[in-house]
């Protein structure tokens, strides 16, 4: 290839030996990464060596599993919900318009900390009620089907099953609220596809209809993986939200990272520990988390790729 | 000439955008192999009668039949008429994220549900039918406009098409890479494929086509051979229009 040889050297054999664009690049583009990457092993280093921070690390650091799972799998639903919403609000028909419009404007209106209140202390005794029946004591006398189903699914001994109802008080938190955080990121990600689709030039429709494609044929081979492609930087910045936003759980005693720091702070009285290992927890969770969002993103865009 | 059916009846079609009329009563029949060329100043409803025939516009009165299938009958599966029809845009139109083979092959294994190899194999044939299957493998992005239309032709192509519709295939090209698309064109019509092409090429009309339609303001004023629509253009406005684009 032509671009290949060096202007200034003029052949290609001492290209290998030319470090300075990399050198160049790393100073002004990495600066910041080198500098991160120095802070995180210095305090690495206090973690392993400090006896009070050692305690506070080991106190904290169950607590990152639970964030983790909590993030994942809203977010993981919060993608299906969206997905679907975004159908929803690029919609003709309009009871299906209405309805999606309606879910993304009351779940982006509320602030996340009143929604997962509602869902711990509202939504899931309601639910559990209509499902058990009014008479929570024995037998449940609302959906029996469902209710044992739920029964076996949160581990009540299977001979218990049959003989007793569910209560809202088997229902584990961690369930409560996620539900709550992937019923808000999807109203988020749903206007992030809706976006991306509408991105999308009206002629790729018509070529891919042109050809016999089904609308949803249409959808899933030509307009969906184009409009994915552009939204994953919104995407991965609603990955790095919801995964701080899991700090809230900590409200309904949800045994995640922000919940251990705040009760390892006040029983020892070390809120600096506490919140020195937390924040170190989030930062290296969420740089991790963006520069895997950036691989795929440079993954994806194959065809911008220098070939 | 010898008595045939059209592969293509257009009755009394007329479509409006709000309140431009955009069609006026317009028939036009087209027979298998045949290569009709639609010319006419832009905003004349030309492209407006092209993608009425595969629906991608919907009209308000007349019936198309497409291979004896009447387009506006309820029971009409569209993507069953589309598959057959070939559409060529001026914008091209390939799909971006896919390589210039993938472009070629996707629909066939969508629409047509061939075996995998099989799409591969046609789609070859394709390329190397339109003169670029050494371009396989790159992204479309990185194709001149020329080749970039040439994968949109193998594309339609490759479904096996009855009808190629091509709508103004070279408008959006650098002069320098109209005669590739024309040439690949003009092969397809000496294989005896059936076209309707919108264009501003009288250079392909006088060549390829059997006949000409002359469309203004959403009418069909002209329909005549390609030798005497240049030499004696009968209606005021045709002549006005070709006093100014020859």
């Amino acid at each position: 290839m032509a671009s290949d040889v060096h202007p200034q050297t003029g052949g290609e054999t001492r290209r290998w030996l030319d470090i300075r664009p990399l050198a160049r690049n790393l100073v002004q583009r990495q600066s910041w990464f080198i500098a991160f990457i120095l802070l995180d092993l210095l305090i690495i280093r206090a973690i392993q060596t400090d006896p009070i921070l050692i305690e506070t690390w080991d106190y904290i650091q169950i607590g990152i599993s639970v964030t983790i799972q909590i993030t994942i799998v809203a977010f993981l639903l919060a993608i299906v919900i969206g997905i679907i919403t975004a159908f929803g609000r690029i919609s003709k028909n309009i009871i299906i318009y209405n309805v999606s419009t309606l879910y993304v404007e009351l779940f982006r209106g509320l602030p996340l900390l009143v929604i997962i209140l509602i869902f711990a202390f509202v939504v899931t005794p309601g639910v559990v009620d209509w499902i058990s029946g009014s008479d929570s004591t024995g037998q449940a006398t609302g959906l029996p089907f469902l209710d044992d189903f739920i029964q076996r699914l949160i581990g009540i001994p299977e001979e218990d099953v049959a003989t007793t109802a569910l209560r809202s008080r088997d229902i584990d938190p961690l369930w409560r609220i996620m539900f709550a955080f992937a019923l808000t990121y999807g109203a988020f990600m749903s206007e992030v596809f809706r976006a991306g689709i509408e991105s999308i030039g009206r002629g790729q429709m018509e070529a891919a209809r042109s050809l016999g494609m089904t609308y949803f044929q249409a959808m899933r081979y030509v307009i969906l993986p184009q409009a994915i492609r552009n939204v994953l930087p919104a995407l991965a910045n609603n990955f790095v939200f919801l995964l701080k936003d899991t700090s809230l759980a900590s409200v309904v005693a949800v045994s995640e990272i922000s919940y251990l720091t705040r009760q390892y702070s006040s029983n020892r009285f070390r809120y600096p520990e506490g919140l020195l290992v937390l924040s170190f927890i989030y930062a290296n969770l969420t740089i991790i988390l963006s520069m895997g969002a950036y691989y795929l993103e440079t993954r994806l865009h194959a065809d911008r790729r220098e070939s | 000439m010898v008595e045939r059916e059209p592969i293509i009846r257009i009755q009394n079609v007329s479509k409006s955008f709000g309140r431009v009329r955009a069609l006026r009563n317009v028939s036009l029949d087209i027979y298998p192999r045949e290569v009709v060329v639609i010319i006419g100043p832009s905003g004349s409803g030309k492209s407006t009668l092209l993608r009425c025939i595969n629906r991608l516009e919907s009209y308000e009165q007349g019936d198309i039949w497409v291979d004896g299938i009447h387009l506006s009958h309820k029971a009409t599966d569209i993507n069953k008429v589309r598959a057959e029809v070939g559409m060529v845009f001026q914008q091209f139109n390939l799909f971006p994220n896919l390589t210039a083979i993938e472009n070629v092959m996707l629909a066939q294994r969508v629409v047509r549900k061939r075996p995998y190899a099989e799409c591969e194999r046609i789609a070859r044939e394709q390329l190397e039918k339109v003169g670029i299957p050494e371009k396989a493998d790159v992204y479309t992005a990185k194709l001149s406009g020329g080749q970039q239309q040439r994968v949109a032709i193998a594309r339609a192509l490759a479904m096996n098409p009855k009808i190629m519709l091509f709508d103004e295939p070279t408008s959006a090209l650098d002069p320098e890479m109209i005669k590739e698309v024309l040439d690949v064109m003009l092969n397809l019509a000496k294989e005896g494929m059936t076209m309707a092409v919108v264009t501003h090429e009288m250079g392909f009309a006088r060549a390829a086509a059997d006949r000409v339609v002359f469309m203004d303001k959403g009418e069909k004023l002209e329909e005549t051979t390609p030798s005497d629509l240049f030499t004696n253009p009968s209606h005021e406005r045709l002549k006005l229009f070709l006093s100014k684009i020859l």
